[in-house]
């Protein structure tokens, strides 16, 4: 297994997955560097997995949960409440000043979704993701990957429907 | 311009029931310029998930990986290396030590053979004088020698009484 050929070419999907479930570039670019060290370490190990990049995917994932519950658990210890669902529209909004106030707006709506639907979404919509694969990466069931991806498409409709009638 | 067809998309989107290629060609189709007002709340949807698919990581993140890992590879191959520099080393550091062992568990063997005379006495401690030593052995003369004599002198009393 090379590095630059076959592990260095991961980095973008999963750094967006990551980013998706973070919200944090820095953290995100981390997570991409930590995970695709590990892979090159393992990589005698992982010639038999058949699908590299969901491994990847799925090593992404539980990385970035696991960094998101260590900040909650700080957070609290710190300012002894958690973020709510509006505190993390605000910051996900600050975060996309590059974009155009529209874009901003989708983007801060998928941000306040569970951290399941948010990552199903991403790995369908951006990353064009086949529901079984899905499943695979996330380690749920293929009907359950469509019962998170329904829910998330239809609370985007709900705000885009709201965002229209507020124009 | 009939847009029924994207319409039907829309709707069977939002009810997951479209594919990959069909959710494809909502993307593209949103991503044209010219968007029926009717449908234009979808369009920054559609426009976001093409856009989103276009973050990449840059140059300097693949340059500060492909040094993390030359990094860590060459740890590794040093590592490998000492090894390899010094396994003669080892090998005759190995050898030594068994001749060593072997050598004196032969010492050893040969020195508790079971002793013979007096010559063992001086070795084992050589501070005896040797004319205690010619005592000594003059004293074992003489007793040897006094047993003879009983002994003919019982064989003469026996000659005496026949």
């Amino acid at each position: 297994m090379d590095f630059q050929h076959d592990i260095l070419p991961l980095k973008d999907i999963i750094f967006r997955t990551a980013l998706r479930i973070t919200m944090n570039r820095e953290e995100s670019e981390d997570i991409v560097q930590d995970i695709l060290l590990k892979l090159w370490q393992q990589r005698d190990e992982l010639e038999t997995v058949s699908n590299l990049e969901a491994f990847a995917l799925t090593s992404a994932r539980n990385l970035a949960i696991d960094r998101i519950s260590k900040h909650e658990q700080k957070n609290i210890s710190l300012i002894e409440e958690t973020h709510d669902r509006e505190d993390v529209w605000q910051m996900s909004a600050h975060d996309c000043m590059e974009r155009d106030e529209r874009q901003s707006n989708i983007a801060s709506a998928i941000a306040t979704l569970p951290e399941k639907q948010r990552t199903v979404l991403q790995l369908r919509d951006i990353e064009g993701k086949a529901y079984k694969e899905i499943a695979e990466i996330i380690g749920i069931t293929e009907s359950d990957v469509k019962v998170n991806l329904f829910r998330a498409r239809g609370f985007l409709k709900e705000k885009l429907n709201f965002l229209k009638r507020d124009k | 311009m009939d847009y029924k067809y994207i319409e039907q998309l829309i709707e069977r989107y939002f009810a997951c029931e479209t594919t990959l290629q069909e959710e494809q060609i909502l993307r593209s189709f949103f991503s044209q310029g010219n968007v029926p007002s009717n449908l234009s709340e979808y369009a920054d949807l559609f426009r976001y998930e093409s856009s989103e698919s276009n973050i990449h990581l840059g140059e300097e993140f693949d340059a500060r990986m492909m040094e993390l890992v030359e990094r860590k590879s060459g740890m590794k191959n040093k590592v490998v290396s000492i090894r390899g520099k010094f396994t003669p080393l080892f090998k005759a550091a190995a050898i030594v030590a068994i001749v060593l062992t072997i050598g004196n568990a032969a010492e050893q063997s040969i020195g508790n053979r079971p002793s013979e005379g007096f010559d063992d006495v001086t070795a084992i401690n050589p501070y005896i004088k040797k004319d205690n030593i010619s005592a000594a052995i003059k004293v074992k003369d003489n007793t040897q020698a006094e047993t003879k004599t009983v002994v003919k002198s019982d064989s003469l009393l026996i000659e005496n009484n026949d």
